[in-house]
C-alpha cells in the first residue's frame, strides 16, 4: 500500500504519465486510421523505450495497446473499415448506425464500453494477477481444445443472412491458414515455393486486404450513391441521437457486463488474443437476445458487447506475464523485451524485488484508462467529421494507409501482394454475400484448433478415455454439445412457426 | 641510364595512375568506412530475444563507427527471408544482417527451400551464444541426462515439447540409443514451451536458453551445445554425456559476399566494442544470454565447422 502511495508520486511528478498519454494517443490515432494499427505504434517505440525510464517505457506501450484496442472501433463505425480484426463485429453493427445519422452515439458507446472494459480488466490485473495466473496454467492444451471448440458454436451468430455461406466463409478462412510450415512435421504446405510463405500468410496485411481494401472499392463502387447520401447525412438533429440514453445504458450495462468478463477471461489463456474475445462476445449477446435478426442493422448492444471483450483482453493478457513471466499476448512478448532491456525479469519476483516498479506501472496503467476517455471524447468530435467527407477523398488515403500498414509489418513488397490478394477476395465475398467475419475466425481459430488438437493427441497419448483426466475440457465440450442441441431445437420449432415464405435466417 | 631511369620514372608514374583510377576510389571507399548510415537486418520480429540483442549491439556499432546504425525487421521463415535479401545487397558494408548462424549451419538441412552455404557470405564476427538445452521442472524426479534416460525407460509415451527439427531430432537420438518411446508435443513459440513445462503438461522439453529466466521453477538437464552454459556451469553438455550431437549457435554479422577486408575488420573491431559495453552487458545479462565474442577469422572458421558438423548431424539422423 505504501508503494501505491510512494507510486502515486512517482507517475504524477515525473514525466510517466506524459508518455503514457503519448502511448494512448498515438494508440488511438494508429487505431481509427484503417490500415495502422498498433504494430506500427509498437515499432515507432520500441527504440524510444531504450532511452526511458522503466515505468514510463512500459506506460508508452500498454498506452499504444489500450489506445489502439479503442481507437479501432472509430474505423470500424465510421468507414465500416475495422483497424484490426477483433474490431470486426463492431462494424457489424456501429457502421449502419453511423449511416443513420447515429454516428456520435454509436462512437460513444464504443468508447464507453471500452473505457469500462478496460478499466474493470486493469482492476482484475491489479488484485488478481498472482491467483489468477496459478489458475491459468491448468488450462493446457487439451482444455484449450475444448474451449476452442466451444467458442466456435458460436460462429452461427457472426455469420450473416447465411448459416451456410457463413460456413463456407469459416471454411476458406481454415483453408488459408493451412498455409505455411505444419507444425509437427515440419513440411511447407502450399508454399508454392515462395520462402515469405513458410510462416504462413500473415494475420495483418490479410485483415487490411479483406476487411479495409475490399471495402473502399465496394464503397468506390457505389461512390454516387454513398456521396448524396452523405450530402443529405446530417447529424440527427435529435440530441438523443448524439449520445447515450438512460435506456440504452439500461440495455447495454449487462452486455458490457459480459463482454468484460469475456474479454477478461480470455486475456488470461495464453495464445486465445483479442479476436476471440470479441466474435464471442457478439456471438453470445446476438444469441441471448430477445431479437437477434435485428443485429447487423444498428443494434447499440452490438457495439457494447464487442468494444468491452476488445478492450477487456489488453490487461488480462498481462496477467501471466506479471504473475509467471510467460507472455499472453503480442504485446506481451514486446513488454517483455523492455522489462530485460531494463534489467529487470517479469515474473513473480518482480513483486519483491521491485515493488515500487510495480505498483508505478498499475497506477499508469489506471491512468491509461482515464486518459484514454478523454483523447476518445476529444478525438472522436475530429474523427466523426470523417463522414461529411466526400468518398472520393476519403479513399485514397485509406489505400495508400493500408499499403504502409501491410508493408510495415514485415518490412516487404510481399506483405502488399497479400494484401491485395485478399482484398480481391474480400471484394467477392462482399459482392456474393459470404460472411468475410467467419472467414477470419476460420483463419483465427482453425490453426489454433489444429495445433491444440495435435497437442492434445500426443498428451492424451492418443486414447479418448485420458480425457477424464481433464475435467475442464470435460465441461467446455459437454457445454458445447448442449448449446448445439439446444440451439438446432428451437431452430426447428422457430421454422415450424413461421409461415414456409419467410426467408430463413 | 638517364634515358632508363626516365623511362623507369614514367612507368611508375604511369602505374600509379593507373592504380589511383582504377583501385584508389575502392580502396578509398573502404579506408573512409563509413561515410553515411548503416542498415542492420534482423531476421526476427521487432521484441524477440535476437531483436534484443541485434539493438544493443547496433548502439555499439552505431558509438564505434561514428554513423548511425538503423535496424530493421525482416522477419520470415527463420531468418532465411532477410538473409536472401543480404545476399542481394552492394558489398560495401552499408547493409548488415544481425542474426542466428543457424540461418546457415542448420536451416539448409531442415528446409527445402533453403540452401545456403558458408562461402555465400562474409562475415565479422559472432557476439552471443543461444544457451540450448533439454529442460524441465525443477519438481522433475531427474537432474541429469542420465537420470532422464533412466525415467524415460521407465515412462513410455512420456511427452515433451518440440519447437524446432533440431529438438526432435535430440529426442530422436536418444530415443534410437536407449528404446525410448517419445511424444513430441508441437509448440510454436518459446512462450507457449515455457506454459507447457510451468503448468506440468510436458515433462521436459528443448529450449533456445529462454528457460534461464525461470530459475526457481525450471531446471538445465543437459546442454545441447558443445560447451558447459555460463547460466549453468554444474549441468554437463550432452558431449559429455557421450552423445556427440551438441550444436552450437550463435549471433552472427553477416556481410554480403565480396565485401572489401578493410570494412569487415572496422566492423569485426567495433563489434568487439560491445563485449566490454556496460550498457549491452545490462541488456544480454538481464536475458541470460552469454557473450562470446569471436572475430572476423574464428567466425569464418565457427561457422566452416559447424556448417560440416550440424550436416552431418541433421542429414543423418532424420
Amino acid at each position: 500500500m505504501e508503494y501505491l502511495i510512494l507510486a502515486i508520486g512517482d507517475v504524477f511528478g515525473g514525466t510517466t504519465l506524459l508518455w503514457v498519454a503519448v502511448g494512448v494517443t498515438l494508440g488511438y490515432v494508429l487505431g481509427a486510421i484503417p490500415g495502422l494499427g498498433k504494430a506500427i505504434g509498437v515499432a515507432v517505440s520500441i527504440p524510444l523505450t531504450f532511452y526511458l525510464e522503466p515505468v514510463s517505457a512500459l506506460g508508452l506501450l500498454i498506452g499504444i495497446a489500450k489506445g489502439s484496442a479503442a481507437g479501432s472501433a472509430v474505423s470500424a463505425i465510421l468507414l465500416n473499415t475495422p483497424g484490426e480484426p477483433s474490431s470486426a463485429p463492431t462494424a457489424f453493427d456501429g457502421y449502419p448506425l453511423a449511416r443513420q445519422g447515429k454516428a456520435q452515439k454509436a462512437l460513444k458507446m464504443g468508447l464507453f464500453a471500452s473505457v469500462i472494459g478496460d478499466f474493470v480488466s486493469t482492476i482484475t490485473l491489479i488484485l488478481l494477477a498472482a491467483p489468477l495466473a496459478r489458475y491459468a496454467l491448468l488450462i493446457g492444451p487439451v482444455e484449450l481444445c475444448a474451449i476452442l471448440v466451444f467458442s466456435l458454436v458460436f460462429i452461427g451468430g457472426l455469420s450473416g443472412n447465411s448459416l451456410t455461406k457463413g460456413l463456407i466463409a469459416a471454411c476458406f478462412g481454415i483453408f488459408f491458414a493451412t498455409v505455411g510450415l505444419e507444425t509437427e512435421t515440419f513440411v511447407p504446405r502450399l508454399t508454392f515455393g515462395y520462402l515469405e510463405l513458410e510462416d504462413g500468410i500473415s494475420l495483418v496485411p490479410m485483415a487490411i486486404g479483406m476487411l479495409a481494401v475490399a471495402e473502399m472499392i465496394v464503397q468506390a463502387g457505389n461512390l454516387d450513391t454513398l456521396d448524396r447520401e452523405t450530402a443529405e447525412l446530417r447529424d440527427s438533429s435529435d440530441p438523443r441521437d448524439r449520445r447515450v440514453t438512460r435506456e440504452e445504458w439500461r440495455r447495454c450495462a449487462p452486455v458490457i457486463a459480459r463482454g468484460t468478463f469475456i474479454g477478461a477471461a480470455i486475456g488470461i489463456l495464453p495464445g486465445l488474443g483479442a479476436s476471440v474475445g470479441s466474435f464471442l462476445s457478439y456471438g453470445e449477446t446476438r444469441r441471448v437476445s430477445a431479437t437477434p435478426e435485428k443485429y447487423g442493422t444498428g443494434m447499440i448492444e452490438g457495439v457494447a458487447a464487442a468494444e468491452s471483450a476488445d478492450n477487456a483482453v489488453v490487461p488480462s493478457s498481462l496477467i501471466p506475464l506479471f504473475a509467471l513471466g510467460i507472455p499472453g499476448s503480442v504485446i506481451a512478448a514486446i513488454l517483455i523485451a523492455a522489462f530485460i532491456l531494463h534489467g529487470l525479469t517479469p515474473g513473480p519476483l518482480m513483486f519483491q524485488q521491485q515493488p515500487r516498479m510495480v505498483a508505478g506501472l498499475y497506477v499508469s496503467m489506471l491512468c491509461a484508462s482515464a486518459i484514454l476517455l478523454v483523447i476518445g471524447l476529444l478525438g472522436q468530435r475530429l474523427f466523426s467529421q470523417i463522414v461529411h467527407v466526400p468518398l472520393r477523398l476519403v479513399i485514397p488515403g485509406v489505400l495508400l494507409f493500408c499499403c504502409v500498414g501491410s508493408y510495415m509489418e514485415t518490412g516487404s513488397i510481399f506483405s502488399i501482394f497479400i494484401m491485395l490478394g485478399f482484398a480481391l477476395i474480400g471484394f467477392v465475398a462482399r459482392k456474393l454475400d459470404f460472411s468475410f467475419v467467419t472467414f477470419l475466425i476460420g483463419f483465427v481459430i482453425g490453426p489454433k484448433l489444429e495445433l491444440s488438437f495435435r497437442q492434445s493427441l500426443q498428451l492424451l497419448k492418443h486414447d479418448a478415455s485420458n480425457l477424464l483426466g481433464h475435467p475442464i475440457a470435460l465441461v467446455f465440450l459437454f457445454a458445447a454439445l448442449v448449446f448445439v442441441v439446444m440451439s438446432g431445437r428451437s431452430s426447428v420449432t422457430r421454422r415450424v412457426q413461421m409461415p414456409p415464405t419467410t426467408q430463413q435466417h | 641510364m638517364k634515358c632508363f631511369e626516365r623511362r623507369a620514372m614514367l612507368g611508375l608514374a604511369a602505374s600509379i595512375t593507373i592504380a589511383s583510377v582504377g583501385l584508389l576510389p575502392d580502396l578509398a571507399a573502404a579506408q573512409d568506412y563509413p561515410t553515411k548510415p548503416v542498415t542492420m537486418l534482423v531476421g526476427y520480429g521487432a521484441g524477440g530475444q535476437t531483436d534484443l540483442v541485434a539493438r544493443g549491439a547496433a548502439r555499439v556499432l552505431a558509438e564505434q563507427l561514428g554513423q548511425p546504425v538503423n535496424v530493421v525487421n525482416k522477419p520470415g521463415a527463420g531468418g532465411a527471408v532477410a538473409a536472401r535479401e543480404l545476399t542481394q545487397a552492394a558489398p560495401d558494408g552499408y547493409t548488415i544482417l544481425f542474426h542466428s548462424n543457424s540461418v546457415v549451419n542448420s536451416a539448409p538441412f531442415i528446409m527445402d527451400q533453403v540452401n545456403f552455404t558458408p562461402d555465400d557470405f562474409d562475415y565479422a564476427g559472432m557476439i552471443t551464444a543461444y544457451q540450448t538445452g533439454l529442460v524441465a521442472h525443477v519438481d522433475a524426479p531427474f537432474d541429469d541426462l542420465k537420470g532422464f534416460i533412466a525415467w524415460a525407460k521407465e515412462n513410455p509415451n512420456f511427452a515433451y515439447a518440440a519447437l524446432s527439427p533440431e529438438a526432435r531430432m535430440y529426442m530422436d537420438t536418444l530415443a534410437e540409443a536407449n528404446g525410448l518411446e517419445p511424444n513430441a508435443v508441437p509448440v510454436q513459440s518459446g512462450g507457449e514451451m515455457i506454459t507447457a513445462l510451468l503448468g506440468k503438461q510436458v515433462i521436459a522439453a528443448f529450449s533456445g536458453g529462454i528457460h534461464y529466466r525461470y530459475p526457481d521453477e525450471l531446471k538445465t538437464i543437459s546442454a545441447t551445445t558443445t560447451f558447459r552454459h555460463p547460466s549453468a556451469p554444474d549441468v554437463a553438455s550432452i558431449e559429455e554425456d557421450g552423445y556427440p550431437i551438441g550444436m552450437d549457435t550463435r549471433t552472427t554479422l553477416f556481410l554480403p559476399k565480396g565485401t572489401p577486408r578493410e570494412v569487415l575488420e572496422r566492423i569485426s573491431h567495433a563489434l568487439s566494442a560491445a563485449a566490454d559495453d556496460a550498457d549491452f552487458k545490462k541488456v544480454t545479462d538481464g536475458a541470460n544470454i552469454p557473450i562470446m565474442y569471436m572475430n572476423l577469422d574464428e567466425a569464418r572458421a565457427e561457422i566452416e565447422a559447424t556448417y560440416a558438423k550440424h550436416k552431418g548431424i541433421l542429414t543423418d539422423g532424420s
